[in-house]
């Protein structure tokens, strides 16, 4: 507290010392960095594919939870990842973790949806482009990588946010207890809402013919998701 | 991709609407924040304290300036050849001890830097005397047999004799009257023979001016 001048004298007060932190139970396995993963798979696909965006839209059923490591990156709406952006987060990653106390492992399968482009300044029809890349499909909610080892949210964290920010879909980097308190507070949202209209109880009922203007699968999706994005905000 | 229009309608309507306590928090009383789980570092000082005050008969403060290294250790010699231990406790362990003990009266002295001495035995004088070779450190007050001194007090207290001696004095200052009863007591016979031997000498010096009377006088004395 300030004296009569207005002073304050620094006094040393009793050290708390705080236990360092418990990495029993991780085992950090031969090959820590991220593997390298082909622009190409090795059987290259002939036929070329439909599109298919529903790989992208709605909740993601796989990787959804963490397996080995403590930290990742999870994503937070849908899209595709192409080879260049699985060279940066290998290279961010690798350049910025330390391969003696952190490992990495990939989340995510490498690139082989097949994606045409037609070359440029031509007029439209003359049939389905030639494939130009592979890509694979992120869903909302899915892990892309996962970090583990001797290491510190705090420490990891800061290249994970920097990589996520890169990616073409929203991303956070998370940590385990993180996920769980977003699962808490999600469910928490959901059971002290005050709103007696949910979007699961309009649609389920049809109240209004609401459902002439919404999707099939807004039963499924329950008005969190629309398209590739994901309504954070929303119950 | 837009929206129809009865889609946004429905999404406006569906909103989270977050629960509404009847009396909003920021007008209740402000709730303390649950106490951080007691270091178990600072209940072991806290226990060294209460050693200390309960186990010695002499606890004195002392304020602290800086002392070089080998001051210290030569000061500490000193006193511990007097049997007087130099204790260093940090006020904030101190000042909660104290406020629930009996010795309420010595928080206003753990402030600042400060050193305790405390031993077994009061020898006020020797510690006097080394903390006067010492002028870094000045005695702010002291505790001896739970009674508060102030540095005069302790000071006073040092030219006191020794515990000995002091008992040997109320002793004999007791023992004065009851030493007097016997000649109380005798004091009566006392002061007829001197009267006796007054009036035996008054009447040998009569007889001195007349020898021929011995006498009856002398059996009868």
């Amino acid at each position: 507290p300030p004296g009569p001048g207005g002073l304050v004298i620094p006094r040393a007060g009793l050290k708390q010392y705080t236990q360092p932190p418990d990495y029993s139970g991780i085992i950090i396995p031969e090959r820590t960095k991220l593997k390298f993963v082909d622009k190409v798979p090795s059987v290259p696909k002939v036929r070329r594919e439909p599109r298919q965006l529903r790989d992208i839209r709605g909740p993601s059923q796989e990787a959804t939870d963490f397996t080995q490591g403590q930290y990742g990156i999870l994503a937070l709406g849908g899209g595709y990842l192409h080879w260049g952006h699985f060279e940066m987060i290998r290279l961010t990653i690798g350049r910025n973790m330390d391969p003696k106390t952190m490992f990495a492992i990939w989340r995510v399968p490498p690139p082989s949806k097949p994606v045409t482009r037609k070359s440029l300044g031509h007029r439209m029809g003359g049939g389905k482009g030639p494939i130009d890349h592979y890509v694979t499909a992120v869903k909302s909610g899915r892990l892309v990588v996962e970090i583990g080892g001797h290491c510190e949210f705090g420490e990891v964290e800061a290249f994970l946010t920097q990589v996520a920010k890169k990616l073409p879909f929203p991303a956070t980097a998370i940590s385990r207890d993180g996920l769980e308190q977003m699962r808490k507070e999600e469910e928490e949202k959901r059971l002290n809402n005050q709103n007696p209209w949910t979007f699961e109880r309009v649609v389920t009922g049809n109240m209004l013919g609401m459902r002439k203007y919404l999707s099939p699968y807004d039963l499924k999706l329950k008005g969190r998701y629309w398209g590739k994005f994901f309504l954070k905000h929303r119950v | 991709k837009a929206m129809h229009f009865q889609r946004q309608k429905l999404m406006a309507v569906t909103e989270y609407l977050p629960p509404r306590p009847a009396i909003p928090p920021r007008c209740l009383p402000r709730q303390e924040e649950t106490r951080q789980e007691e270091n178990g570092y600072a209940r072991l000082l806290r226990r060294q304290v209460e050693e200390a005050f309960r186990d010695n008969r002499m606890i004195a403060v002392c304020q602290y300036n800086y002392m070089p290294g080998e001051d210290v250790v030569m000061m500490r010699h000193y006193l511990r050849k007097h049997n007087i231990e130099v204790k260093f406790f940090l006020n904030e362990i101190v000042r909660p001890v104290l406020s629930q003990s009996k010795y309420k009266n010595l928080l206003p002295l753990f402030v600042g830097r400060n050193v305790l001495l405390v031993s077994r035995e009061t020898k006020a004088k020797e510690m006097l005397r080394v903390l006067k070779g010492v002028p870094q450190i000045n005695l702010l007050g002291a505790c001896i047999d739970d009674t508060i001194l102030s540095r005069k007090g302790v000071e006073y207290f040092a030219r006191l004799p020794p515990l000995e001696a002091a008992q040997g004095q109320t002793v004999g200052a007791l023992a004065l009257l009851p030493s007097q009863t016997s000649s109380l007591l005798q004091r009566g016979s006392v002061y007829l023979t001197a009267l006796l031997d007054q009036h035996i000498q008054r009447l040998r010096a009569a007889e001195t001016e007349s020898p021929a009377e011995p006498g009856p006088a002398q059996s009868s004395g």
